[in-house]
């Protein structure tokens, strides 16, 4: 990765990727459902969790992302910045994706009733690096899920760290990444 | 709650139900949570657990252990890193221990092991009062 065509590859990857992060938080949108009780009992039968809590009204707190999920058939919006970035490294022939940290806060349990929406940013790209799995970049990009007050403001409710290796499977052709 | 508690091991046998019913319950249609010949063709042994049920188990790991124990357990984050993929017919085992205990939250240490290597290791920060 060091030869002329690949450093203007890699320039090419980190100015995409400054643009990107300039968008800071975007791509808002809405989950598909309020928090409800039915699709929380489907969560705890299939995790076999029969924390009596949630049964009364209160989501388990790793459910935050799951309101916000894009469901079947669902693609991210186009100015989505994880997303984007994605598509950038893909066509520079970074194709293979492989999730490598999941960072969850939660501020508080949602409650039933409650209308989550989510934001994206992409927070760092990262390389190249030679990992196990084969060269690539660590793209690391932040969710930040908030509820109405009954003021009308919002309230942050839950955050979530994800960083993905996007990378050159190993025996693929180094070229490929130079794009 | 104190510095160097453990939690009991717990087993998870990992089956083709678990993966495709916790993907379908977190609301994740990738298809290499549920169908074996696309995951195969990817790549993969098999259909694999996906990453919010990861999150899910590893906070159902700490949670039952504070409900069986009485203790204070309200979950304010969880951190994981991702190693091994969990494919089915492998055992997912949990072990934990609490670490610092500070400013009324304790760090509790979790790794889920699976026959290939660690799957998850990683922290859960459990509010646990003053």
């Amino acid at each position: 990765m060091s030869g002329p065509t690949s450093m203007s590859g890699h320039d090419a990857i980190m100015a995409e990727a400054e643009r990107i992060k300039a968008l800071g938080e975007a791509a808002e949108r809405e989950a598909r459902d309020p928090v409800n009780q039915p699709t929380i009992n489907n969560w705890l039968e299939a995790m076999g969790n029969t924390d009596p809590r949630w049964k009364a009204g209160e989501a388990p707190p790793s459910m935050a992302q799951v309101w916000t999920m894009y469901g079947q058939g669902g693609k991210p919006p186009a100015d989505d910045p994880l997303h984007g970035m994605m598509k950038v490294l893909t066509e520079a022939g970074y194709t293979a994706v492989l999730g490598t940290n999941c960072e969850q806060e939660y501020h508080r349990t949602l409650k039933v009733g409650e209308h989550v929406r989510v934001t994206t940013a992409l927070d760092s790209v990262v390389g190249p690096k030679t990992t196990g799995m084969g060269v690539g970049y660590f793209v690391t990009s932040r969710n930040t899920w908030y509820a109405a007050r009954s003021d009308g403001t919002s309230e942050v409710v839950a955050t979530m760290l994800f960083r993905v290796l996007k990378f050159v499977p190993k025996g693929a052709a180094a070229e490929e990444a130079q794009g | 709650m104190r510095t160097g508690d453990t939690i009991p091991t717990w087993e998870v046998p990992i089956t083709p139900t678990l993966v495709v019913s916790t993907a379908i319950a977190t609301r994740d249609f990738q298809d290499v949570h549920h169908d074996r010949d696309i995951a195969q063709a990817a790549g993969s042994k098999d259909i694999f657990v996906n990453i919010l049920t990861s999150t899910a188990l590893v906070e159902r790991y700490v949670t039952d252990w504070t409900g069986a124990t009485g203790q204070a357990g309200e979950i304010a984050g969880i951190a994981i890193r991702l190693g091994a993929p969990a494919y089915p017919y492998d055992t997912l085992t949990f072990t934990g221990e609490v670490g610092a205990v500070e400013d009324g939250v304790a760090t509790i240490a979790v790794t889920g092991a699976v026959s290939l290597g660690n799957h998850v290791t990683g922290t859960v920060k459990v509010r646990v009062g003053a």
